[in-house]
């Protein structure tokens, strides 16, 4: 049914159901439907203000802002320098970085996994991996600051460890989890028949996984990836914490400078701003746009795992 | 050379997926084995300005059990209007998951940004429990509702037909044969969803917490001082902070963390073996 | 047509359509009171569809659109001031997968006349007992009453549900392919059942085994893509079939 038939056709319903309501009979059946409708209609209705909220707000910078000033690389809020250059380089550098490590490992995870363990460590396996996720992202920063600063420091000869890479590291360990549980289940759920085809022409287990599995397993392992980069660029605490706070494009070894991702900076400013000023409204701005990256890349993901993947739709973010 | 090859693939695939194993089981035991000497009734029970952590607590605890108590219903009901209500194949329907799906993967600081201006600016709550609870149940709705539409949508039709067949309302049948069964799932979801913002700060940062606070707020119009604030902001202003302060603070939180994780993957385990449709 | 019975349900002009396909054209059937009608014919013509239009199941259907009247005991149940959860305790259903529910074999008999209203512990046993014998099951189950009811096998689980729908005390049984989940013994002992019930319920039986219409059934509906054939008496119908599509059907030229 188009969308257009079937608005028509809920209208009509309602137009239907409002000449019943002359019978209407108030009891616990009609109760639940209506309380239960009304929760329904809230969560959504909650949804669509946010979105309407975040837009609006984040839309009116670009009349009081000059589109100069907002792609210039200069960001310095108190002075009127809104360039948001480099907090986008930041956030992108410290994803691309934490991607880097991190899907190869997840993917290498889920194979190991779904391939080379025995069927009943599986579920134990993967809920070791799923703590991974469930750490809270104050203690990632809190690792980061403590256990792996230390060692930056001496091993790579910087002044401080506040970089880069040590973002990109905490920041793979908080996305190992998406892509492995994600990738885990598309892997188990590749149809036997294969598998079985390719080990009867003589193939190895690995040429099987190289030339089966994992071709067959791309698009799922594609949308957790898209998930991973969604969830990494949203990350605001553990960055905060371990990337230190300057705001300019690095110069020179991207891994070893500090950096200021977006959502750091919302943080950070997000108690200076007058509610109502530009400043306030380049904030937004930028949630805006972390707002639409984050929405294209949960739609995306969903769209392709609904789309290529058999798996169940089991998956949790 | 091909086994060669082979033995190679292997190896290098093994030895990632054991690191990463390795690193989640040493981070958090790392974590515990050096803070859990802190652990003691006194750090339980005393302020924080004596070196104990009891405003953190009650304010963690205060804020988790507004915030499940104002979304778990309204998310649960929710679910069931979605999944028992509504009609199956409505691309409305497929429309609203969607949403809440997006909802999920919205960054934290984008939902605390939003909360502050207008719970706690335009609609006047100021910095508070209650603004807290809201901004954070916008994070833990779309959890529990995915959660408790998945646990509802896995039991059989056949369950409501029977009922119904019987002369039961569409809510009787509901109550009586779908909610008992989805119950464990539903209550899984909730779990998680707190286990999700135990330890969350970018949402609360400017909506509902402060740092230096003695005993408890006399109302939910006040801040509070949550675990995970606490240990934020002695890591951020730096380098004064007591290091074993910031370790107990860690371990805490993580056991909090951990032990809900646990409990919510107990009991889905538990109920997906004794079925037996 | 059939003589001198009197009618329980009757449909005038039915037609049921599902999104755009129309299922049943233009229905009328009689249904004699406390008899046995078999209502055959191939797959996929609208016998469920027929079946689930007496007791309004069929709305449960995403996008069906029901047309015409059904008449129990004169009283057209399509109108809009009649209550579901009354009719579908005076006609109750059976269904082809025999789907208990999640409880206690106890409790699944029980849940139909808690949910009317009866609550008294009391009188709930001497359903459960009164059911479960009159289904046969009784002997089989006593022991273990507050068993889940997964636990039975598939043809004590199709008994438990016919039991069920007895406890609500309903004057119509309407039962969708009853046996055609189940091993032959099983089969055998629910078609015992049905024998045991004629006379004090009217049964409506949907079957694509032609051999148990004859054997349990008074009376036969022939149904072919939506329109009712041939209707009569059990024997008429097989031992002298008047349309040609019948003679073909019962002869077993398609199915």
């Amino acid at each position: 049914m188009t969308l257009r038939s079937e608005l028509t056709s809920v209208i009509n319903g309602f137009i239907r159901k409002f000449e019943r309501f002359k019978r209407f009979k108030m009891d616990e059946n009609s109760l639940f439907h209506g309380l239960s409708f009304l929760c329904a209609a809230s969560s959504i209705i909650a949804i669509l203000f946010i979105t309407v909220f975040v837009g609006m707000e984040g839309l009116k910078t670009f009349f009081e802002v000059s589109l100069d000033n907002l792609l210039s690389v200069r960001w310095a809020p108190y002075y009127g320098s809104y360039g948001i250059i480099p907090l986008i380089v930041g956030s992108l550098t410290v994803v691309a970085g934490a991607l880097l490590i991190s899907v190869p490992l997840g993917i290498s995870s889920a194979v190991f996994i779904t391939q080379f363990i025995p069927k009943n460590v599986h579920d134990i396996v993967k809920a070791i991996i799923e703590i991974l996720a469930a750490i809270p992202s104050v203690v990632y920063g809190f690792i980061g600051l403590i256990f792996i600063s230390p060692y930056l420091i001496s091993l790579l000869n910087v002044p401080t460890g506040k970089i880069a890479l040590n973002g990109m590291i905490i920041l793979s360990l908080m996305v190992i989890p998406t892509i492995t549980s994600i990738s885990s289940e598309i892997m188990s759920s590749v149809p036997k028949d294969y598998i079985e085809a390719s080990l009867a022409l003589g193939a190895t287990k690995w040429q099987t996984i190289r030339g089966v599995i994992l071709p067959t397993s791309m698009p799922g392992m594609i949308a957790s990836i898209i998930l991973a980069f969604g969830r990494a660029i949203g990350e605001t605490v553990a960055v905060l914490i371990v990337c230190g706070s300057v705001a300019k494009i690095p110069v020179g070894n991207i891994f070893l400078n500090p950096v200021y991702p977006l959502t750091a900076a919302i943080a950070m400013y997000m108690g200076e701003a007058v509610v109502g000023s530009t400043f306030y409204h380049v904030l937004y701005t930028l949630g805006l746009f972390l707002f639409i990256i984050t929405f294209a890349a949960t739609t995306l993901a969903d769209f392709i795992i609904a789309k290529y993947t058999k798996a169940l739709r089991r998956i949790v973010i | 050379m091909r086994k060669l090859k082979e033995y190679l693939m292997i190896t290098l695939v093994s030895v990632q997926g054991l690191l990463v194993i390795s690193v989640a089981v040493l981070l958090p035991a790392m974590i515990f084995w050096i803070g859990s000497p802190s652990l003691s009734l006194k750090l339980f029970t005393s302020s924080v300005f004596e070196g104990g952590l009891f405003e953190c607590i009650m304010g963690t605890i205060w804020m988790l059990l507004g915030t499940i108590a104002i979304s778990g219903p309204i998310g649960v009901l929710a679910a069931i209007y979605l999944v028992e209500y509504a009609p199956r194949s409505s691309k409305i329907v497929r429309v609203v998951d969607q949403s809440i799906n997006n909802l999920a993967g919205v960054p934290s600081i984008v939902i605390g940004l939003f909360g502050y201006t207008f719970f706690s600016y335009h609609l006047k709550l100021g910095i508070s429990l209650l603004s807290g609870w809201l901004t954070l149940s916008l994070m833990t709705l779309p959890i529990i509702i995915r959660g408790s539409e998945e646990a509802l949508r896995m039991i059989p039709y056949s369950f409501r037909e029977a009922a119904i067949g019987l002369g039961a309302t569409k809510w009787e049948a509901v109550r009586d044969n779908v909610l008992p069964v989805a119950a464990p799932g539903i209550a899984t979801s909730i779990i998680l969803a707190v286990a999700r913002i135990a330890g969350e700060v970018a949402a609360i940062l400017f909506t509902a917490c402060v740092l230096t606070m003695r005993g408890l707020p006399d109302s939910i119009l006040e801040p509070v001082m949550t675990l995970s604030y606490y240990l934020f902001v002695m890591l951020v202003t730096s380098p004064k902070f007591s290091i074993s302060k910031a370790f107990a603070t860690a371990t805490v939180l993580l056991l909090v963390v951990i032990f809900l994780v646990v409990v919510a993957t107990a009991i889905r385990t538990y109920y997906r073996r004794i079925w037996k449709w | 047509m059939v003589r001198s019975e009197k009618i329980k349900i009757e449909t005038i002009d039915l037609h049921v359509w599902y999104r755009d396909l129309h299922v049943l054209k233009g229905v009328n059937m009689q249904i004699p009171e406390k008899r046995v009608t078999a209502i055959i014919g191939p797959s996929g013509c609208g016998k469920t569809t027929l079946l689930k239009s007496l007791n309004r199941m069929v709305e449960l259907v995403e996008d069906s659109k029901v047309k015409g009247q059904v008449l129990l005991d004169g009283v057209n149940i399509y109108d809009d001031s009649i209550d579901l959860t009354e009719l579908r305790k005076r006609v109750g259903m059976v269904f082809q997968k025999p789907n208990p529910l999640p409880k206690s074999i106890y409790e699944n008999i029980a849940y139909g006349p808690r949910i009317h209203g009866i609550n008294d512990k009391k009188e709930l046993d001497k359903i459960v007992e009164k059911c479960l014998k009159e289904a046969g099951l009784w002997d089989e189950v006593k022991d273990r009453l507050n068993d889940s009811a997964f636990n039975l096998s598939i043809g004590q689980q199709q008994r438990l549900c016919i039991a069920r729908t007895l406890a609500v005390n309903p004057e119509v049984l309407l039962m969708d392919e009853p046996c055609s989940a189940l091993d032959p013994r099983s089969t055998m002992k629910v078609e015992e059942l049905i024998e045991k019930l004629r006379g004090t319920y009217t049964i409506v039986i949907v079957t694509h085994n032609m051999q148990q219409a004859q054997r349990i059934s008074d009376y036969t509906a022939f149904i072919y893509y939506g329109k009712i054939v041939e209707f009569g008496p059990t024997e008429d119908i097989f031992l002298n079939p008047k349309e040609k599509l019948t003679r073909d059907y019962i002869k077993g030229k398609f199915g």
